[in-house]
């Protein structure tokens, strides 16, 4: 005998008469009592991921909730600073556009060619509204 | 795994989620035989496979829970089954009265070896060389050559890459040629 398939491959055990029909009917005896335990578990089991899931997601709205609580500025504050903006007139200096300035500074100025009035409308005005002819032709 | 066993794995998955109680019945009924001579192999002794087979069976009531049907019922049942008996093993050798390393000797001192073995000369050969590979060539030579499991289904039983059980196999019949030649 010198190979293992010299040997017939043959059970060589043996059991009891009926072992198996008994053994089967204890093991389901045996089992029976864990019933409630077994359900309970599965149960648990069955939900654990989803369990899992909505408390992960719970906890980063909290944080999110927090890290944004935590991060803005307060309201109180933002009011003030955004009336100091706009009492101090150099802090819009760079908001405004120097060309649109210029247009619009010459459309308030004084034209050169402005309405035709003599030096003689002005006097007889001013005789009107009292003003002393001494001081008239003092200024003009 | 032969086919109609897958089928009879898919009937068990199924039965387990609608009742579980027949599931757990019907699991029994078709692996009983199976585990126990599994574990009877491992453990020698009927009243050791008895007390490991009920063990396995008891835990896998009480976890059946953590099954997950896409997993395959016959590996996680082999992997239960083989924890118990080396669970027993590991017990036995704490407890040096009842060493076995020789069948012979054993049975001839004991009433059980006589009521329980019927092996001729070469069996007792053959079992006797199984027994003094180590624990885990002995599993892999068991599950291969009495069980025909494939490897890929014992690397799931045994958490163990493919190459190396087919190396644990290899060597373990050198061991038991060898062994077999000698004696």
């Amino acid at each position: 005998m010198k190979k293992l398939n010299d040997i017939p491959q043959k059970n060589p055990f043996k059991v009891p008469d009926s072992y198996f029909e008994d053994v089967n009917r204890k093991i389901i005896s045996a089992t029976s009592g864990y019933d409630q335990e077994v359900r309970k578990v599965s149960i648990y089991r069955r939900f654990r991921t989803n369990l899992l899931i909505a408390a992960s997601v719970a906890g980063l709205i909290i944080i999110s909730y927090s890290a944004i609580k935590l991060l803005t500025p307060d309201k109180r504050n933002l009011q003030v600073s955004e009336v100091l903006h706009e009492i101090n007139p150099d802090s819009y200096i760079n908001d405004i556009d120097i060309s649109s300035l210029e247009v619009d500074a010459s459309s308030i100025l004084p034209s050169e060619e402005g309405p035709d009035v003599s030096k003689n409308d002005i006097i007889d005005y001013l005789l009107l509204n009292n003003v002393e002819i001494n001081d008239i032709y003092e200024h003009l | 795994m032969k086919l109609k066993n897958i089928r009879q794995d898919d009937n068990i998955s199924e039965l387990l989620k609608t009742d579980l109680n027949k599931g757990f019945r019907l699991l029994v009924e078709t692996y009983s035989q199976k585990l126990y001579w599994h574990i009877r192999r491992l453990v020698i002794l009927h009243e050791d496979a008895d007390d490991a087979l009920q063990n396995t069976f008891i835990n896998v009531w009480k976890s059946i829970g953590n099954f997950r049907s896409e997993s395959s019922l016959y590996t996680w049942l082999y992997t239960i089954a083989t924890n118990e008996a080396l669970a027993l093993i590991n017990k036995r050798k704490r407890n040096a009265a009842v060493s076995i390393d020789d069948l012979g000797r054993y049975f001839a001192s004991s009433q059980e070896g006589s009521t329980w073995f019927d092996g001729d000369e070469a069996q007792l050969k053959l079992q006797n060389a199984i027994l003094k590979l180590p624990d885990k060539q002995r599993i892999v030579f068991n599950l291969k050559y009495f069980d025909e499991m494939t490897y890929e289904e014992m690397s799931k039983v045994l958490k163990t890459s493919e190459g190396a059980l087919k190396a644990s196999y290899h060597h373990a019949v050198k061991k038991i040629e060898k062994i077999i030649v000698s004696d």
